[in-house]
Parts: C-alpha cells; structure tokens; sequence
C-alpha cells in the first residue's frame, strides 16, 4: 500500500489539530472497509491517514431529543441494527442496514465512512437524504452544519475541506402521518452494490388521502451520484394517492431520471426499476399510514 | 520508515510485535503469528475467507489494519479449537461433508460459532445471513446450513 504515514489521535480535538496542519494527501480512515481496497486499487493515495477507528467516546452514539435523532459518525451499521429509534416510521432505516454489505462489513462500517465515500454504491446516502438529514463538519477552527444534499458535490467529491472531519448525521423525527421505506436492487440480497436504490419519507395531510410532502432520494438521478428526485416530489405534493396519480409520478420519476448503462444494468432497466419502486415505496407508506394503498 | 509497536491480544496471548503503518491484521496473523487458518481470498472484502474475530466481532481482517488493532482481543480458529461449540461444529463440518475445496471452512467455523453463541436454535434464514459474508467457491452452501443447523444445538438436544 502507498500511505506512508498513520497518525492515530486519541481524542477528537487532537485530530483535529493535527489536520489543521497537513499540506500532504491527508485521508481520514475509520472501519478502512471502503479506503483500504481503494487504497491497494491505487485509486488513491494518500501520504498521511488519521486514524479516528478509536475516536468512539466523542463520535458514536445515537441520540434522540426535541424532535432531532443525532447519529455520530462512528456509529457502526450493526448499531442502526440494534436501536429501537427504526423500528416505526423511520424503519427505512434498518431495512438499509439490514442489506448493507455482509455481518462482518456492518460490523465496523460507519454511518460517517458510508457518507463520505460519496458513491452511488453508498446505501446509506439515499435514507439519509429522504429525511433531509445535516452534517454537522468540524475543524480545529469552526464548526458548521451542510445539508447532506449539498455535501455530495460528484461522485467521491464532497464539500469536506481538507482540515474538516464529519462528526454527526441530524434529521428531524418524522412528525404527523409519516412513514418511511426503501428498496434496492442488485444481482443478490447481500454483499452488492445497488443498481438501484430508493428511499422515500412520505407525509400525507390529516384525511390520508391527501400528500403533505414526498421526499424521494435515489442512488443515481442524472449523474453518478445520490440525489433527490425533486419534480416528482413537487408532482407528488397535494395530490390525492391512487393508482392514478402513482402512475403519473411514476412519468415524471421517468423524466427526471437520466441513467446511463453499465456492467450491473441498462439505464433503461435501471429507470423502470425505479419507477416500480416509486409505486411500492408509495404503497407500502400509505398502507403504514392507514391511508389508500 | 519506523514500525511502530502494537500489542495485540491473539487467541488470549498477548503479542508485541512491530508493524509498519499501513500493515494489514490479516498479514500480521498469518505471516507472523502463524494463523494459517486466516485465508487470504479477494482482499476487498467481497469473499470473508480472513474472517476472525475482534473484540467478540466478525471481522474480515483483509480490511483492517494491525495498527488500529492495538490493545484489541483477536480470535481466529486456532484460538477456539478446544471450545466445546467449536469441536461440535466442527464434527457437524465433517459429518454433513460441508467442506469440498476447504478453502472457505475456516471462516464459515467462524461465523458459524459466532452464530451459535446468539443463537442456539437458528432459523435456515438466520444461518444465510450469518454466512451471507462469506464466499464458497463450490457453491456448496446447503451442506454448509445443514452444517451450521446441525452445530448450533446444544447436547443433542
């Protein structure tokens, strides 16, 4: 491997002190279950990694009050596993840890690490953006929240500045009737990257009927990266739910999506994918709402 | 450039040993510590074939590095041949030919004893995900859940 140095702090603030002071290729590496196999494809490298593997007293936790869940950035896959915070509304949440990777993977591979690999292959990206989460990013001299929409700039690109480390994942707790769900695809249940994968936060108004707001996130849009399909939200909003307006969203999802083919699929095949999601998503919350399905 | 000093805890043996920075568990165990039971399959986590376990948990140990194992408690096979749910497992290996190649045994005992200690009487569902991380070459899966079934029960019970 090309890394020449490992500088394992043994707090946060002394990582960040340490990173306030690099000009060489500093890689941050937590679980290393995406950096190192990156590491030894040279798609990477390195010259100093800051190890924050040890760093859990001051990043892994998961938190619940007023209304905000907080996730630390060390929090473990197998720690979304076991919180009873997803097990209603926000159950979209374990239904992703429960596929990501395989037992020894989930093990150690971190909320923050699934965040900062910014690619389309990253499970947890999608779940996190339906619910509109925040990251909250921290520097020896500042602190400052990004919407983690706005944090994936391109694929593997994010806004993290080089002195920066992502310290915590926010979301608000889904209020009024709301549920949440998620569906990827790939050639197997279990150690695959998604061809597709779909996440949606569906609020319906007090009939349940009626859609509040839809936020519908996707592992690709137009580029290789996670987005929001926004104008099928937009489509969605004030719409009332039935077979009807489903396949009309299930258009607009089409129009917005432009996926272009690779070894794991066709755009083609990839865009009725996510439109047959698009309509079980929407059932599936409905149902769990109490509203049409 | 300079190695730095780790202790790591393997099989309840504590090891000093100098490795370089970027050196990986799975290299250490096997190259210096002789765990030849940690085999070295795809080295990007795809296969499962070097898992052991650290601080009770299945880890693959192609994707960690020694350093970051410090102060930390490793398991691999050779550490839990004389553990009762081990020998069991591994007579439930041999009795249902669970192994062709034998490549993948090693770390399909692993995740099969982890499974055991959480849970004595798996589902067939429960088996595939625990062993879900971990790739047979042979395709020989269903010898394996049989396997695995027939292990995690306790005194014939």
């Amino acid at each position: 491997m090309s890394a020449l140095e490992l500088y394992s702090p043994t707090d946060l603030s002394e990582a960040l002190r340490f990173m306030e002071h690099q000009d060489g290729k500093v890689a941050v590496i937590a679980s290393g279950t995406d950096l190192l196999p990156r590491m030894r494809k040279r798609q990477i490298s390195p010259t100093v990694l800051v190890d924050i593997s040890s760093l859990t007293e001051d990043l892994r936790y998961i938190r619940s009050s007023d209304g905000v869940v907080r996730i630390g950035a060390l929090t473990t896959v197998a720690d979304l596993l076991e919180s009873p915070l997803f097990d209603r509304e926000l159950s979209m949440v374990k239904e992703a840890a429960t596929i990501f990777g395989a037992p020894q993977v989930r093990n150690v591979a971190t909320v923050g690490g699934n965040i900062c690999s910014a690619a389309s292959s990253e499970d947890l990206i999608p779940v996190f953006m339906a619910l509109d989460a925040n990251l909250k990013l921290v520097s020896a001299k500042e602190e400052r929240t990004v919407p983690l929409r706005e944090f994936i700039v391109g694929k593997r690109k994010t806004a993290l500045k080089p002195s920066e480390i992502l310290a915590e994942v926010s979301f608000r707790l889904p209020v009024g009737h709301s549920w949440t769900a998620y569906e990827k695809l790939g050639r197997r249940n279990m150690l695959i990257i998604a061809m597709v994968n779909e996440a949606l936060h569906l609020t319906l108004e007090d009939d349940l009927r009626t859609v509040r707001s839809a936020r519908i996130a996707l592992n690709r849009l137009s580029r290789k990266t996670p987005a929001l399909a926004v104008r099928t939200e937009d489509f969605l909003k004030g719409k009332r739910i039935s077979d009807e307006t489903v396949t009309q969203a299930q258009k607009v999802l089409a129009s917005e999506l432009s996926l272009t083919s690779d070894f794991r699929g066709s755009g083609a095949y990839r865009t009725e994918v996510a439109q047959v999601y698009l309509k079980r998503l929407v059932q599936r919350c409905s149902r769990q709402i109490g509203g049409p399905s | 450039m300079a190695k730095r000093a780790i202790a790591l805890s393997v099989n309840g043996t504590d090891h000093p040993v100098k490795v370089d920075a970027t050196e990986r568990l799975i290299d250490v165990l096997r190259d210096m510590l002789n765990q030849k039971s940690v085999k070295e399959g795809c080295s990007t986590g795809d296969c499962g074939i070097c898992a052991v376990l650290v601080d009770g948990k299945l880890v693959n140990s192609c994707l960690m590095l020694a350093a970051q194992c410090d102060g930390r408690r490793v398991t691999t096979l050779e550490g839990l041949l004389e553990d009762p749910t081990m020998k069991r497992m591994q007579g439930s290996f041999i009795a249902n030919n669970a192994a062709q190649c034998g490549f993948c045994t090693p770390a399909m005992l692993m995740a099969a004893w982890d499974l055991a200690r959480h849970a004595p009487r798996p589902s067939d569902e429960e088996i595939k995900v625990a062993i879900s991380g971990i790739l047979c070459r042979c395709t020989g899966y269903y010898q394996i859940i049989d396997s695995v079934r027939e292990g995690c029960k306790r005194g014939g019970t």
